[in-house]
């Protein structure tokens, strides 16, 4: 500093100046975006947000990515708050009625071309008859298994068909066949051993249903004898037959040990194929239905993430431009192939069709097309998923079936008796 | 004259005034909310509407409300007690001067560097029942593996562990400081007279470490009714509530079921009982001076 003339540090203090003086300028002609996404790795997120980014340069995105452990809560103090941030952030599909009925949502109706997409993905985003989410992707699980493992016990490999799917009574039998404590080695796991999402089929399977028709009652439908059966049956997953690992309640864990060859099959999304064939490319595995009860009918679990725009954005024509760019055909291929996802689509289904002749598309498709059932649509859902997904947990670890689910059923009500106005 | 007396609180005052305006602003107004808001409800679309006692009328008959004082009292009644011991202990192993006793009571301090959340995880490993290498040991020494924070019996003793793991090298130092306070004439002079270990610890360290024992019984008390990072991150309140804490009762209401007036009543429940506690634990350790 010493050596610094006066006149060189008078003329660095007019340079500060002046730039300082330009920036609120260009600042203006900016409009900025916030957008709250989900912690997927960046690699599945950069991508879309520099499509967008290189399609208005206008437009400054400022993209904030959560875990999915914090989302829901993040999103709660967020949208809480009433104020315009965020402008636009991903929403997951059955929280569309809870988000839409106090508020935190745009009527995206004129804006969503119905035709263009699934009728599944619409009846997801929609909540009492305005669609108020844009549909981003949809979801199907499906289960993998080991091959090397179940040729091992001698068991004939379930069909990649849905006229020969496996019944869950069939796959407890071969599960205790592929359980070997001494080798720390398990025959099945679901891969979210507590969410309702990935459980809910059981007890429809089972001619269970998940909610009463208007939304608002629990009693009678949780608490039900399907329910208890269905849930009986998964309990003894874990303390009777003792042929899934208890308490592995974070979904990368299965997969990792299914990855690990310690879990023999599991049921998990699609998106995971492309997980186990690059993490784990030693193990060899093949696709086969999401099972069903003897007695019961095919059920699969389906939705998954929409985008939702604020409705509070002081920026309402470029969130909508953001939308319009995240519903092209070609950002949703982009995103099938970061992250794949069951398309909503309908371009994507039909002109990426060489894509889907797989054995594990073949299923989801069918899947979608004849078994999915969306979870209940119920502005109170946040409530209804996080206390079913506690009393779910409980009974892996051996809670008293019937009592644990009419204690959550009755809690349930309470929860939604607020939203009855 | 009178000038004279009211400068000097003038000069306290504002040598004060930082430090008062941040306990009024992240204390006392926030404990003003909670009391307000208990009375308050939100409706959908985001008003807040007064309800009276509407919300306390709804805990009273919310089985698991009191689920929840149940288990905070319980979680309370065993680990407050059994830190203090421990922590007393342990500062009487490390008061005495030999070779070793910077390396323990560095030992026992160590899980003060570590924060909550982090030492939540690491025992959330540590005995995760199917992988955790805690099990991996029982299991090699032949002995059946244990649920530990998802065993509806164990859970809440688990919790208990590792909130006193992490929380007795810190109570430890307290008590050190205090106990370090106690003249030795007065040992040498119990010792003269005869008296024993035993004696002289309850006859004279006992009642001199009255003050700093008052003040790790009710910091403690105030810590481990608050605690809640282990619960939010291991067990959720489970398995079947037996670890749902109040704290994560409140939290549930307000992040979960999204009534922020239950939430503001339950944490108003939490506040008055650890007042409650402190005063008569305060009057307990008074009475005995006197």
């Amino acid at each position: 500093m010493a050596g610094l003339s006066r006149r060189a540090s008078l003329a660095g203090v007019a340079a500060t100046t002046a730039l300082l003086a330009t920036r609120p300028l260009s600042a203006q002609a900016k409009t900025t975006l916030k957008v709250i996404w989900m912690g997927w790795p960046e690699g599945q997120v950069k991508p879309l947000m520099d499509s967008f980014r290189t399609a208005r340069p206008d437009v400054e995105l400022q993209v904030e990515t959560i875990p999915f452990v914090q989302i829901f809560q993040t999103l709660e103090v967020r949208l809480g708050a009433r104020t315009p941030d965020p402008d636009i952030f991903i929403c997951d599909s059955p929280l569309t009625a809870s988000y839409a009925a106090r508020g935190h949502l745009m009527d995206l109706t004129p804006h969503i071309d119905a035709r263009r997409f699934t009728p599944s993905a619409i009846a997801a985003a929609s909540w009492q008859g305005k669609i108020y989410s844009a549909p981003f992707g949809s979801s199907c699980p499906v289960l993998f298994y080991n091959k090397k493992l179940l040729r091992e016990a001698g068991i004939p490999f379930p069909e990649p068909d849905v006229a020969k799917r496996w019944t869950w009574e069939q796959l407890v039998e071969a599960a205790k066949k592929l359980t070997d404590p001494a080798k720390n080695q398990w025959g099945f796991s679901f891969e979210q051993q507590e969410r309702p999402y990935m459980l809910l089929p059981l007890a429809q399977s089972l001619g269970g249903v998940a909610l009463s028709p208007d939304g608002f009652k629990a009693t009678g439908y949780v608490d039900s004898p399907a329910f208890v059966e269905a849930y009986g049956f998964m309990q003894k997953l874990y303390t009777e037959w003792k042929v899934s690992p208890p308490g592995l309640f974070d979904p990368n864990l299965p997969v990792e040990q299914f990855g690990n060859g310690k879990i023999a099959m599991l049921v998990a999304g699609t998106f995971n194929e492309a997980t186990i064939k690059n993490k784990y490319p030693d193990i060899e595995f093949g696709v086969a239905p999401y099972p069903r009860f003897a007695r019961g009918k095919a059920v699969t679990p389906t939705g998954a993430w929409h985008i939702g725009v604020n409705p509070r954005t002081r920026h309402p024509k470029e969130a909508l431009a953001f939308i319009d760019h995240f519903m092209s055909h070609e950002l949703q291929v982009l995103w099938f192939e970061l992250r794949p996802y069951p398309p909503v689509l309908k371009s994507v289904w039909e002109k990426e069709a060489h894509r889907f002749e797989t054995d594990m598309w073949r299923i989801v498709r069918y899947e979608l097309e004849h078994t999915a059932v969306p979870r209940p649509a119920t502005p109170g859902f946040r409530e209804y998923e996080d206390i079913l997904r506690t009393a779910l947990r409980d009974i892996t670890t051996g809670a008293d079936v019937a009592k644990t689910l009419t204690a959550a059923a009755q809690r349930i009500d309470r929860e939604l008796e607020k939203y009855k106005t | 004259m009178r000038h004279g007396f009211r400068e000097p609180w003038i000069v306290v005052f504002w040598f004060l005034a930082p430090a008062l305006a941040g306990l009024a602003l992240f204390r006392l107004v926030p404990i003003l909310i909670a009391l307000v808001g208990g009375f308050t409800g939100t409706k959908l679309t985001g008003e807040t509407i007064w309800v009276g006692l509407r919300n306390y009328e709804r805990l009273l008959d919310d089985p698991s409300f009191w689920n929840s004082v149940r288990v905070t009292l319980l979680f309370n009644l065993v680990v407050n007690p059994l830190q203090i011991l421990l922590a007393l202990g342990l500062a009487l192993l490390v008061f005495r001067p030999t070779p070793l006793v910077p390396f323990f009571r560095a030992a026992y301090m160590a899980p003060m560097t570590v924060s909550l959340s982090l030492t939540s995880i690491l025992w959330a490993i540590l005995l995760e029942p199917t992988m955790g290498p805690v099990n991996g040991l029982l299991r090699a020494m032949g002995l059946p593996p244990q649920p530990f924070w998802r065993g509806e019996d164990q859970a809440l003793a688990t919790l208990v562990g590792v909130a006193s793991w992490k929380g007795v090298g810190y109570w430890m130092v307290f008590l050190l400081a205090g106990l370090l306070l106690v003249p030795k004439e007065l040992h040498e002079a119990a010792m003269i007279d005869g008296a024993g270990a035993w004696q002289r610890f309850c006859y004279v360290t006992l009642p001199l470490m009255r003050r700093p024992l008052g003040f790790v019984l009710v910091a403690d008390t105030a810590a481990n009714f608050l605690l809640f990072a282990p619960v939010y991150l291991v067990t959720q309140g489970g398995p079947n509530g037996a670890t749902a804490l109040l704290m994560f009762e409140a939290y549930q209401a307000a992040f979960t079921y999204l009534d922020h007036g239950r939430a503001l009543a339950v944490s108003t429940v939490i506040l008055l009982v650890i007042g409650l506690l402190a005063f008569f634990e305060l009057r307990l350790l008074r009475e005995r001076g006197a």
